[in-house]
């Protein structure tokens, strides 16, 4: 059952805690099968499920505290200009499984969400609005802004290691 | 469209969003403008990574009982309701949804299913572990256990070690040579594994029960990701599998050989 894994994957993205993501992806199938009759025949299910599991989640107590500590972004904002081949790019591109990991881990839940929804569910833009309940412009900056903080996280942590790795030499 | 409206699309396209005439005149203009095809090529390559990395927990067997029997359970009180609810004119109406309902539930998580599935692996694991048995039996010192170049050794030599027996073709004025054979196991499920020699080159034949775990179709059967070559068929209950390095045309040879043996 691949949409289990998928579910669960994201569950415990979300949560950051094995037996509340077990819990959260139970509900979703209880709650989606209780529900089936208000699921449309020919819409995306997948995108249905996933909107299930996140509204569980945002109800639960690990959501309702991490609704609170994500700051408020300013979504009506029209993108920033970027110049995309700069450092922060690479240093996202070829950084280590684990240092990704440990950024995705620290992103605030609403980049962290729209980044797995899109890179690692390669949901489209479209999928993406449904699970979250908000129009696709935002789907965009949000994913732009979360990928932005991303590079800069894996940057900034390159630079630090690179900055002890000199300071250990001169020792 | 100039460079710096393109530099603001180019997320969208890395992500197969932009509408298909944008799509193509950005690989037109990536063509030219090393610029936007470097910043394209590294924000690929973060999503790849991304992907690898965003795949991190797979649902533990005790949680897959837990949903499979909660979604069973569910099922049989949803339709003891509707049986109690009585709605005497529409009863067969309301019988009929909750299995109509797990039917396209089931389907749909099947097609779901099989959609990530496609897309994380190009092939099916079995042919894999073929491949794996070809080669590390080729590894090993004593590749085969019976080794003999006659058919009237090498068959006889599988009985009862084997729960089923097979023909060998003649191969006298083929390019082919039998070196041996062995007992290979796949899923549990003991079976014969030929050697062929084909000039230096050297051919695998397995042959197994033909069970639903073996289910595995030629169209996914080329396997370039290892640049091993396989043939599959079934004949007579049995599942025969063929891998080597070499090429399919002389595969199908052999194989036509084992198909119309005498």
């Amino acid at each position: 059952m691949p949409l289990l894994d998928a579910l669960f994957n994201f569950a415990r993205w979300l949560s950051h805690d094995q037996s509340e993501a077990e819990d959260l992806v139970q509900e979703t199938f209880a709650k989606g099968l209780r529900g089936f009759d208000s699921f449309a025949p020919g819409t995306d299910f997948r995108a249905w499920m996933f909107r299930i599991l996140r509204n569980t989640f945002l109800t639960s107590r690990t959501g309702l505290q991490a609704k609170l500590t994500v700051p408020l972004d300013a979504e009506d904002e029209a993108p920033v200009a970027v110049t995309w081949e700069n450092p922060e790019t690479l240093a996202l591109a070829s950084a280590t499984r684990d240092a990704l990991q440990a950024a995705l881990d620290e992103l605030p839940v609403v980049y962290r969400e729209v980044i797995l929804l899109c890179d690692v569910e390669e949901m489209k833009y479209q999928e993406i609005a449904e699970v979250l309940s908000v129009p696709i412009g935002t789907v965009m900056s949000r994913l732009s802004r979360g990928r932005k903080l991303l590079r800069q996280m894996l940057a900034s942590e390159r630079g630090l290691s690179a900055a002890r790795g000199k300071s250990d030499q001169r020792k | 469209m100039s460079c710096m409206e393109w530099q603001n699309r180019i997320e969208a396209y890395v992500d197969a969003e932009l509408p298909p005439h944008e799509m193509e005149s950005f690989r037109a203009h990536a063509a030219t403008c090393t610029e936007c095809a470097s910043s394209a090529l590294a924000l690929m390559e973060a999503k790849g990574a991304l992907r690898r990395a965003g795949r991190r927990y797979v649902a533990s067997s005790e949680l897959r009982t837990r949903v499979l029997a909660a979604t069973a359970r569910q099922t049989r009180t949803t339709t003891k309701e509707s049986t109690d609810a009585g709605m005497l004119p529409r009863k067969s109406n309301v019988l009929a949804w909750p299995r109509w309902a797990m039917a396209a539930a089931a389907l749909l998580l099947f097609a779901a299913g099989l959609f990530f599935f496609a897309n994380r692996y190009q092939r099916p694991s079995s042919l894999a572990e073929f491949a794996d048995l070809h080669v590390a039996t080729l590894a090993s010192a004593n590749p085969v256990e019976v080794v003999s170049t006659d058919r009237h050794t090498v068959k006889p030599w599988f009985q009862g070690r084997i729960p089923f027996t097979f023909d060998l073709p003649d191969l006298q004025g083929s390019p082919f040579t039998l070196t041996g054979g062995r007992v290979a196991y796949f899923h549990q499920e003991p079976g014969a594994h030929l050697i062929f020699a084909y000039q230096r080159h050297f051919i695998s034949a397995f042959i197994f029960r033909d069970t639903p775990q073996l289910a595995i179709s030629q169209s996914t059967f080329s396997d370039r990701g290892t640049s091993f070559n396989l043939q599959t068929w079934t004949q007579d209950g049995l599942r025969y599998v063929l891998v080597s390095d070499l090429n399919a045309a002389t595969l199908q040879q052999l194989a036509n050989l084992l198909q119309h043996r005498q």
